[in-house]
């Protein structure tokens, strides 16, 4: 292979062209992030939703809105399976143990 | 590819090989995503804390503490994730050489930025009206005001370098010393306080203000 050839292969590769023109998949990324938002608010002020229910609503619509923008707006729904990796398993790990702490406390809040 | 002249050389830059792993990602890209990645331990860290602070508490706000204004918040949300919007949109048109567009966009998020900036002093120490600190919320009176001062004022303070960031890059675009890869870095920061600030808003201001918080 010779350097054009592997200059090309970047060129191609680099998902910046297809990215670039997809200015219509932001403007409805930011449109879902935007009804997002009032849907938090609407759990948080409606007040006929369940506690239990409105938490995990709003920790769900949380990590939606953040999954959009990491998507989208940090361009890693165009980066290779080993990149998406990289980055998304690190994350889990604070996740697990948020969870794991917040299952202790309401165990410790039951007993 | 960036066809742009390296500075300081009288040849086009380099395209970095793709791998067969990381693809067309530079080791800028990734290193930027590394740092982003320890950076989101340091937040995640702040808001396990808090949730184990909240958890051990019976009564998250104590008698005379104000509550958070949910709305003029949101309202910053929303400024927020205008800003990523101008900022992808920035970078795309630099991507299809439309320079006066992508310097437009650039300028307007790092006007988005400094918008949520005054929005958080007002908040905090009140400009036009009142803010928390006035009103009783005081950083090491209670748990809820100190773990709320501290996320907060870390996520500002990402905002503000944000927004120096922003500027810096746009100077050198200006001058032609900078082109879409550094943009696409910038806006990775910059998206990265957006994504970051998705949970702050869940966790510090909307659940909280749940009834039973």
């Amino acid at each position: 292979m010779t350097d054009k050839d592997l200059l090309q292969q970047a060129a191609s590769a680099a998902g910046h062209a297809p990215a670039a023109r997809e200015r219509g998949s932001y403007l409805a990324a930011f449109a879902v992030l935007v009804a997002l938002t009032l849907v938090e608010i609407g759990v948080v002020r409606s007040g006929g939703i369940a506690h239990r229910a409105a938490v995990i609503a709003l920790v769900a619509i949380a990590a939606a809105k953040a999954a959009l923008i990491a998507l989208f707006y940090m361009h890693l729904r165009y980066e290779t399976r080993i990149l998406k990796v990289t980055v998304l398993g690190p994350l889990l790990a604070p996740a697990v143990y948020g969870l794991v702490v917040m299952l202790d406390a309401a165990w410790r809040h039951l007993r | 590819m960036s066809s742009a002249v390296a500075p300081g050389h009288d040849h086009p830059a380099v395209a970095w090989p793709p791998d067969t792993q990381y693809g067309s990602a530079t080791p800028g890209k990734i290193g930027m995503w590394i740092f982003l990645v320890s950076d989101a331990f340091s937040f995640g860290g702040l808001l396990i804390a808090e949730g184990i602070l909240h958890a051990g508490r019976h009564s998250w706000r104590p008698p005379g503490e104000p509550e958070l204004g949910i709305l003029f918040t949101a309202a910053l949300t929303f400024i927020l994730l205008a800003t990523s919007l101008t900022n992808v949109l920035a970078w795309a048109a630099a991507v299809a050489g439309q320079r006066r567009r992508a310097a437009l966009l650039l300028g307007l998020t790092a006007l988005g930025g400094v918008a949520f900036l005054v929005g958080q002093v007002q908040e905090w120490f009140g400009i036009w009206s009142p803010g928390l600190l006035d009103e009783g919320l005081v950083f090491g009176r209670s748990a809820r005001a100190s773990t709320f001062y501290a996320i907060t004022g870390y996520h500002g303070f990402h905002v503000l370098v944000g927004v120096l960031y922003i500027l810096a890059i746009l100077a050198g675009y200006l001058r032609r010393r900078v082109g879409e890869r550094q943009i696409e870095l910038l806006g990775l920061y910059w998206c990265f306080v957006d994504f970051v600030w998705a949970f702050i808003f869940s966790f510090v201001y909307l659940l909280p203000s749940l009834g039973g918080a």
